[in-house]
């Protein structure tokens, strides 16, 4: 879009027309939520008013053509004006590349609050007190967990489980006491300061050590999500920073019960230590529990498609809520419940449910995430803060220290019980992605005032701890991640050779630890998984999918993705360097940096390119196998007339590609498949994937006489091509035997087609320079009867 | 875990599967334990496919997690835990012929074993055609070494193969 927009105005040359109407809007936004912000005058004015009429009798006044009640829509109009702040700031830092490079948006977002709240402030209103605590645990922070938890990888979790929770418990606990008991022994060092820390007893410095210590999964993702480390380090830092909120609550309610009455007992440390189980454990599993729920009832939506999203939220939702009553640990209620039932939830649901629930995920917690910073920020402009050097220095140092201590003891234990240990690289990167974020702060701002005087150097902080994180680690995490060399995510596409190749291992070491007698992470693996298909998929799953093997599904999946993208890219003149715009439009992560390497990205493009076309080439299994799927019931039920046109859209598009990209690639690669014969769709599809008019064997003769190029379905000639297709088929119908023989069949295909080859060579060469089609035009036509 | 003895001594050529292996002796005493168990018959070997200790041994080293710190002089053969070591070992399970490649019909049969009654032969058909389609990098419509080993760049052979039993 800037380059579009650029092309209005002068190069380069600053701000141009859209960005001055988007700080124009922003400006617009700002000033009614200074003024919205302080509701208590204009709610006066309405009852002086309305005190000084009643003793008139109804006295009569001309009727109120337009009339201004802001009170009757104050509180959704000032949510609206805040979310839509923002999303436009979103969209303002899209706008600056290279700013968005060097900051994490955390950072932009947090200066923004403070903008925003000093604004107000000049403006001489009161800043709204936007980060209440219920606000924050009960609206804004759910939809960033359940985005998380619903999406959780399943199985590198599993793997590093035991490290996650090391790190998660130990870890947490070791930070608290450490904070806390280091924090007491230097208040007790300051003898008669005017800032009276010598009154700060031990039991309040625990408790903020167990609130600052606690990893935060919002800032985690925040900054981790732009850094692209590779899969292990991030799923240990994300998954400790979710599982920690049990030993957060634990510690957090413990302190603050005993710090009213001032001592601990052995007996309370250890009814600690069994409401830590019971927080955790109950925790997940009220989330388990809905997430059965879910599970099951989506067992029986295939009538309702359209509410089916709802319930995955709904669901998730209340076991969230549920858990907080409680006081068991919502967030891996929320977890556990967004693992339990994706899987089976996915196997009923229908696919634009899938693309509804999965592009409303990462909008609320796309918004809510912003909402958290900017927030964030404004609370800091507004709380009253109390600051002691001593105090907030000792803690940012402690936190660090302690954070680092933590983590190199622990892996030195855990390395001992790790196949494939944590270098000293990942160990920083763990320890130095330790981000504190506004969980803290609101755990904070709970505090009561009356037990804890020092409630506001407490906060002040936390918030100092904060912006310490947020800001140094968060921006300076990514440029050590490239010095270092830590090793990033691989982009490449999951394939269906590793996903075979998995199960084989799995299933092969299942045997092997069968061998040796040892009940091991494959054994229970198994076993599980064979509970799971032998009672659960069939209670949970509808109808025939229950019966479908992991591999079969995926490989589905697989197609299905990939027949999406096909029309999606319109089907028309794609270079390889396109590839990766079709995988952008899978590709849902809001923070995705722009591709600003492009050089980089010409070498791997065309073994991609290949990659695709050989995938197109395939599809000629994927109507097989859809029609085989038909008998499913989520196909079968709504008579939707675009997807039962999609198959003949798809086979006619994926032809005019691959014939295209034959003429680029001038290489002959293709295998057939050992197919048997069909209806005559069936060798239409096949015919026209026409891996048979190109030869068992990689013969090169065969590839000139192809000199069909399509055109793009823009011009005129493409329709001539179907109907040379079906001229070409109704040659061939007879003869079905003729997949076996490639010899014979290379002629008919070619000989209509060959006519047509020069004229068609300049239509190739226009529509090759042609920027793009858009393919609406082209969609409708085999729509029309 | 039986009578049997626990002496190096009743164990043939312990020291030789000790300096192939890299298996320690506590090791190789304990598999050899786990071998006269599951030797019900004292026949010396495994039931149908007549394993006899030795290759046990051989084939079990395969799944012994990656030594990490190993100085590797160049005379040395390839040990058999190392990533590629393993691979190999797995290669080898799909290539049954031995001749160096995973064919199609390789592939079928290891497919057909995985999921057996539940897919239909064409589902199988089709899954092998996309998995050689997208594995095989020089058209040759086999799968060699190379194109295993690439296909599963991705995954960690280390952890995924080794069993912590064998440490």
């Amino acid at each position: 879009m800037p380059a579009g927009t650029g092309a209005h105005g002068p190069a380069g040359s600053g701000k141009t027309l859209p960005e001055r109407g988007l700080l124009l809007l922003m400006v617009l936004v700002l000033l009614p939520l200074g003024a919205a912000s302080s509701p208590d005058i204009s709610h006066k004015e309405v009852l002086d008013h309305k005190a000084a009429d009643a003793p008139h009798n109804f006295t009569k006044k001309l009727f109120p053509v337009l009339s201004l009640d802001y009170k009757h829509i104050q509180t959704p109009f000032e949510i609206s004006l805040w979310v839509l702040l923002a999303s436009l700031m979103k969209l303002g830092f899209h706008l600056i590349p290279r700013l968005s490079g060097i900051v994490p948006e955390s950072c932009l977002l947090i200066v923004v609050g403070l903008l925003v709240g000093g604004l107000i402030r000049l403006a001489g209103e009161k800043v709204p007190p936007v980060l209440d605590s219920r606000l924050f645990f009960l609206c804004l922070l759910p939809p960033i967990i359940l985005d998380a938890g619903y999406f959780l990888p399943i199985r590198p979790f599993m793997e590093n489980l035991g490290t996650i929770l090391m790190f998660a418990v130990v870890g947490t606990l070791w930070n608290a006491f450490f904070i806390g008991g280091l924090l007491y022994g230097v208040c007790q060092i300051q003898q008669d300061n005017p800032s009276n820390l010598h009154q700060l007893e031990l039991l309040p410095c625990l408790l903020f050590g167990s609130i600052v210590s606690a990893v935060d999964p919002v800032a985690v993702l925040a900054v981790f999500e732009e850094i692209h480390i590779n899969e292990l380090l991030h799923i240990l830092v994300f998954g400790e920073s979710l599982l920690n909120d049990a030993v957060t609550v634990v510690l957090y309610h413990l302190f603050e019960e005993f710090s009213g009455v001032g001592s601990v007992t052995v007996m309370d440390c250890f009814l600690g230590i069994i409401s830590f189980l019971v927080v955790a454990l109950g925790g997940v599993l009220v989330g388990a529990i809905y997430g059965i729920l879910a599970a099951f009832t989506s067992r029986f939506t295939s009538h309702t498609r359209v509410i089916e999203p709802l319930f995955v939220f709904v669901y998730s939702y209340m076991a969230y809520l549920s858990a907080e009553m409680f006081h068991l640990s919502g967030i891996m209620a929320l977890i556990a419940c967004g693992a339990v039932m994706r899987p089976y939830v996915e196997a009923n649901i229908s696919h634009k449910s899938h693309t509804t629930i999965k592009y409303f995920l990462k909008m609320w917690s796309s918004v809510s995430e912003t909402l958290i910073f900017i927030f964030l920020g404004v609370a800091t402009v507004d709380g009253p803060h109390t600051w002691n050097w001593t105090f907030v220095t000792v803690t940012v140092i402690l936190c660090l220290v302690a954070r680092v201590i933590g983590v190199v003891g622990l892996t030195y234990v855990i390395n001992k019980f790790r196949i494939v240990k944590l270098t000293t690289k990942d160990q920083f990167i763990v320890a130095y992605g330790g981000l504190r974020g506004a969980i803290a702060f609101s755990l904070g701002f709970l505090l009561d005032n009356d037990h804890f005087p020092m409630r506001e150097m407490f906060l002040t902080a936390i918030i100092t701890v904060i912006f310490f994180t947020v800001f140094v680690q968060g921006m300076t995490i990514k440029p050590l991640v490239e010095l270092l060399a830590v090793k990033k995510k691989q982009e490449a596409k999951r394939s269906i050779n590793e996903e075979i190749h998995t199960q084989f291992l799995d299933h092969l070491l299942t045997g092997i630890e069968d061998i040796c007698g040892h009940y091991g992470h494959h054994h229970w693996k198994d076993k599980l998984n064979r509970f799971n298909k032998k009672y659960v998929k069939k209670c949970l799953i509808a109808g025939e999918r229950s019966k479908e093997p992991q591999l079969i599904a995926f490989y589905h999946k697989m197609e299905m993705k990939q027949a999406i993208e096909l029309v999606e890219s319109g089907g028309g003149v794609k270079l390889p360097s396109a590839v990766p715009s079709t995988v952008s439009m899978q590709n849902i992560q809001p923070k995705k940096p722009p591709p600003a390497k492009p050089v980089e990205r010409a070498l791997p493009q065309l073994p991609k390119g290949r990659e695709e076309e050989i995938r197109k080439i395939l599809r000629s299994n994927l109507q097989r196998t859809r029609q085989r799927l038909r008998s499913y019931n989520r196909h079968t039920l709504v008579a939707d007339p675009y997807e039962d046109g999609l198959g003949d859209l798809l086979l006619k598009k994926q032809k005019m590609i691959e014939l295209e990209k034959k003429i680029k690639d001038m290489t002959n690669y293709l295998t057939v498949p050992a197919a048997p014969p069909d209806s005559p769709t069936m060798c239409r599809a096949r015919l026209a994937s026409d891996p048979q008019a190109y030869s068992m064997k990689p013969v090169s003769d065969s590839v000139p006489t192809i000199q069909v190029d399509l055109a793009s379905p823009q011009s005129p000639d493409s329709v001539n091509l179907m109907d040379e297709f079906r001229r070409a088929d109704h040659q061939q119908e007879e003869d079905q035997g003729l997949m076996m023989k490639p010899p014979s069949g290379q002629r008919a295909p070619n000989k209509p087609a060959e006519a047509d080859g020069a004229r068609e060579q300049q239509k190739l060469m226009r529509c090759l320079s042609d920027p793009g089609p858009s393919a609406d035009e082209d969609e409708d036509e085999p729509f029309l009867p | 875990m039986g009578s049997s003895s626990s002496s190096m001594t009743n164990i043939p050529d312990a020291q030789q599967l000790i300096q192939e292996t890299g298996f320690s002796a506590a090791h190789i005493l304990r598999l050899y334990e786990r071998f006269e168990f599951l030797d019900k018959d004292k026949r010396g070997e495994l039931r149908q496919e007549t394993v006899d200790f030795a290759s046990f041994v051989r084939i079990l080293a395969h799944f012994r997690p990656t030594d990490t710190s190993r100085t590797r002089d160049g005379a040395q053969q390839e040990p058999a835990n190392s990533s590629t070591g393993k691979l190999k070992s797995a290669f080898q399970l799909y290539d049954q012929d031995r001749d160096g490649k995973i064919s199609r019909a390789e592939l079928l049969q290891v497919l057909r074993a995985m999921m057996g009654i539940q897919v239909t032969e064409e589902q199988l058909h089709s899954i092998a055609e996309r998995a050689i389609q997208e594995a095989d990098l020089d058209r040759d419509d086999a799968i060699s070494f190379d194109e295993f080993r690439q296909s599963l760049e991705k995954v960690n052979v280390d952890h995924k193969m080794s069993i912590r039993f064998l440490k």
